[in-house]
């Protein structure tokens, strides 16, 4: 088919906004990570071009004086176990949502619904006095079951929204045979949802790797703050080295970055089936 | 009657542990929360009601407007910023008006995956006396002297956060506007255009009206995400200088945990989930007459 004459316009369009604003999203990380190898003298000096040596000087002092292999491990430990737990519960909830007919359901839901609303800030503070109170302040557990409960709204909403688009047949079939609802849940219901089990992980582990507020003021101790809280260090007082706080960055940055190339696939195709309508 | 017991029982076993956590740490804190912000508490002691002075107190504070002022803005770059252009996107790429598609769409969605913490930093190193931006005006204006002064006016303080913001999140509204264009039938499009229908004529009559309902919901979204926000701007200026960049939530954090007013910062974060409802109900106002008109 010959190309139409009245696109013309919209391909140059087309393009011109693209490239402009690729170019706008790509250029800050490029400049960041040429200069994360640079010392703190030459970035001053010469912030537009390549680092005349490749110093690694940075990254080393980063990751030691700042404390980031804490902080890292730290990270990796509240987003897998938050992650986990909140998809194993979301999918429950989602399950008996969508295919047990009780009307005490529909009430459950709409809680959840209205869970989305609502911002850490507006419990921030009686959840950090119930924590003093009953003993889990400034501790791991403290971080770990707020992040668990922020996970739930939105993987809820998307496992209900999925699990209602399954056909009851298959379960019909299992519990003829004789099987308990648990046993349906394990070896029908799970297997069945990989795709939307995929994608409230990687969501949900997202936004768990990258929450601030919540280990800013329900934590205070070096030993249990994760990534982002201790990449915000690097802004303060603690160093006015440009070279240290840029590596503190792209270390920051790398893994998600990663983690997106490789499983931005299941992602979207979430984002399909789950946003759709109200 | 034992099959009955049986459901039931698998039916509370399966619900009940996110339903606990649920209720304990977001629902429970937020009914405690109402009630707090209508006493004076320091934390320590018992709690004095004060009735509605704390919201009175916030309503006069020309802190907290200039704030709401630019949590509007954000709400206003968000709804009519981020949205269309993400859509414009996702337009793009669907109907394949670029070759190369697929790392177009990669490289505007990079930003969402970095940590607001990170993006603030990395864009006040951007903005810094030897950041990118500084460098690029420098050689276009020949002034080898410029340093940005929005940060240090009222009214602009807000502006290159805004920018900011926009650099962030415009990749996450393509995403989704992508994946549901793709559940438009090909064939629809096809036939509208072997009838003569022009790109516009295809954009305005069929795409625009069966994308509006997921357009609607991403609006809400970015409605109550906007006036929550808080990481970026807290790590970028802190709401300073002098209260300039301020946005609620960073006034009521600053308030909770730098003066130990919990009954005031409550109030204010009371306020921020109000504001929130209110805006929704609006919106939804104006997309169920949307609807009705389109039919």
């Amino acid at each position: 088919m010959p190309v139409r004459k009245s696109l013309v316009p919209w391909k140059i369009f087309a393009y011109s906004i693209m490239v402009l604003f690729t170019i706008l999203a790509i250029t800050p990380l490029l400049w960041l990570l040429t200069s994360s190898f640079k010392p703190h003298a030459e970035i001053v000096r010469n912030p537009l071009g390549l680092p005349r040596t490749w110093y690694m000087e940075n990254f080393r002092r980063a990751w030691t004086q700042g404390s980031l292999g804490v902080y890292f491990m730290n990270s990796i430990f509240y987003s897998v176990i938050a992650t986990s737990t909140t998809t194993l519960f979301a999918l429950g909830s989602g399950y008996t949502f969508a295919k047990f007919n009780y009307r005490i359901s529909k009430f459950f839901f709409a809680l959840y619904t209205l869970g989305l609303l609502i911002t850490v800030h507006s419990v921030i503070v009686p959840l950090f006095v119930l924590e003093t109170y009953i003993g889990i302040g400034n501790t791991r557990l403290g971080v770990i079951i707020p992040y668990i409960a922020f996970g739930l709204p939105f993987a809820v909403y998307l496992a209900t929204g999925y699990l209602k688009g399954i056909p009851d047949s298959l379960e019909e079939a299992a519990l003829i045979d004789g099987a308990t609802y648990m046993q349906i849940f394990q070896y029908i219901i799970v297997p069945v949802a990989t795709p939307i089990i995929a994608t409230m992980f990687i969501y949900t582990f997202l936004s768990n790797w990258n929450e601030f507020v919540l280990v800013l003021t329900l934590t205070s101790k070096t030993a249990i703050r994760s990534l982002p809280v201790g990449i915000n260090s690097f802004a303060g007082g603690m160093s006015r080295d440009y070279g240290l706080q840029f590596s503190a960055l792209v270390i920051g940055t790398i893994p998600m970055i990663l983690f997106y190339l490789i499983f931005h696939e299941y992602l979207e195709r979430g984002f399909a089936a789950g946003i759709s309508k109200e | 009657m034992h099959n009955k017991f049986r459901k039931r029982y698998s039916y509370w076993l399966l619900t009940t542990p996110g339903l606990v956590v649920f209720l304990l740490v977001i629902m429970f804190p937020v009914v405690y929360s109402v009630s707090l912000s209508f006493t004076e508490w320091s934390g320590y002691g018992t709690p004095k009601f004060v009735g509605m002075k704390n919201y009175i107190d916030i309503l006069s504070d020309s802190i907290f407007l200039h704030g709401l002022r630019n949590n509007l803005l954000i709400v206003f770059i968000s709804v009519l910023g981020q949205i269309p252009l993400g859509f414009i996107f996702a337009y793009i790429l669907h109907r394949r008006m670029v070759s190369g598609g697929r790392f177009f769409q990669t490289m505007i969605f990079l930003p969402i995956t970095i940590s607001s913490v990170v993006v603030a930093l990395l864009w006040n190193q951007i903005f810094s006396a030897s950041g990118i931006f500084t460098a690029f005006i420098r050689i276009i204006t020949e002034n080898p002297r410029y340093v940005i002064g929005m940060f240090e006016q009222k009214n602009l303080a807000i502006v290159p956060i805004l920018f900011v913001l926009l650099w962030m999140h415009t990749g996450t509204y393509m995403v989704i506007y992508l994946a549901n264009l793709q559940k438009i039938s090909p064939s629809i499009i096809e036939a509208a255009q072997i009838d003569g229908a022009s790109e516009g004529q295809t954009l305005r009559r069929i795409i625009l009206p069966s994308m509006f309902p997921v357009i609607a919901t991403t609006a809400i979204f970015a409605i109550s995400g906007s006036l929550k926000a808080f990481d970026l701007i807290y790590a970028m200026t802190g709401g300073g200088p002098a209260h300039f960049s301020e946005v609620i939530a960073i006034y009521m954090y600053v308030n909770t945990f730098k003066y130990y007013k919990y009954g005031f910062g409550s109030a204010a974060s009371i306020i921020i989930i109000l504001l929130s409802v209110g805006l929704i109900l609006i919106l939804q106002f104006f997309t169920r007459r949307i609807e009705r008109r389109n039919g």
